[in-house]
């Protein structure tokens, strides 16, 4: 971290160091918008104010990446909140179909569509552990939960993915 | 980690790569569009805080001050101390006495008409009465 790029309001974040994890912040916004690359770009966006004003502060307790994922992570679920509760008013006012639509999968890879099947929480964690290199108590600070609760999460998500894999024909034994 | 983890793992990067390596926006720009929104932020909160004060100040102004300067608030100017000293009096003699007038209420009573009924007492206390 260069002494000369920390930010005023929050000392121990530099822009450099922002810039080295800034891919991996925008793949977790990713995930966090059903992979809507405008929304997680506005996430991303918005959690950088969050830090350059102060309302989120770094006080070096945990990695850096961690961080500032959860902050993400808060946005976004602030951000659907508002959407639901929004939804909910133009639903009680009759302006929107309530029926929910089924989504197509991304892609037709099997693994990928397999984890994306996961419950929320299996899923936030495998990505958490799996493609961002945290560890299952970096992971579980991100999501909001203790520690004995992410590793419950990562055991199921692990079980659950290895039905679904073997249910889709794909293998992944030793 | 065991092995099938590992190939899981590696499994996963490779799909999700597929997902995330397109369209990746400019660290700058996201930066520069951030710092935008925390100065606009900053200079909002500032003008809130300005109009704040303003009407704070105009609070003041419509409901404390003329409640000082309402007729019963008001200190007793010159002018109106000045209205119990007759000129020519003090022109015609060359006796002349404060004008202790100007200290007693504005309403002069008679004692007589507008309290008839005076307290008295019969019990006496050591010879008089009380």
């Amino acid at each position: 971290m260069r002494d000369n790029d920390g930010l005023d309001k929050n000392p121990h974040i530099s822009r450099s160091a922002l810039a080295a994890i800034h891919s991996q912040v925008f793949g977790w916004a990713l995930s966090r918008c059903d992979y809507d690359p405008m929304v997680a770009e506005d996430l991303m966006q918005q959690a950088y104010v969050e830090l350059l004003s102060g309302k989120a502060r770094f006080d070096n307790r945990s990695s850096l990446q961690t961080f500032v994922f959860s902050v993400v992570q808060n946005l976004a679920r602030s951000r659907y909140r508002r959407i639901a509760s929004r939804l909910r008013l133009l639903q009680a006012a009759g302006a929107v179909d309530t029926t929910v639509q089924p989504k197509e999968p991304h892609n037709n890879d099997a693994l990928w569509q397999a984890v994306q099947e996961l419950p929320t929480q299996q899923r936030d964690i495998i990505e958490l552990v799996f493609c961002r290199d945290m560890t299952i108590a970096a992971a579980a600070n991100v999501m909001g939960v203790t520690t004995g609760t992410g590793r419950v999460h990562y055991d199921r998500a692990k079980k659950t993915l290895r039905a679904k894999l073997t249910e889709y024909g794909v293998g992944f034994d030793d | 980690m065991t092995e099938r983890e590992s190939t899981l793992r590696a499994a996963l990067r490779k799909a999700q790569a597929k997902h995330e390596s397109d369209g990746i926006p400019d660290f700058d720009s996201v930066w520069a569009a951030a710092e935008r929104e925390a100065g606009a932020a900053l200079r909002r909160r500032g003008i809130f805080a300005g109009v704040a004060v303003v009407a704070a100040a105009v609070v003041l102004a419509v409901g404390v001050l003329p409640m000082n300067l309402s007729p019963t608030n008001r200190l007793p100017t010159k002018q109106q101390d000045l209205r119990y000293i007759d000129t020519d009096e003090l022109l015609e003699t060359t006796r002349w006495s404060a004008p202790s007038d100007s200290l007693l209420p504005e309403h002069q009573f008679d004692i007589y008409q507008e309290i008839p009924v005076l307290i008295e007492s019969t019990e006496t206390y050591g010879g008089a009465l009380l």
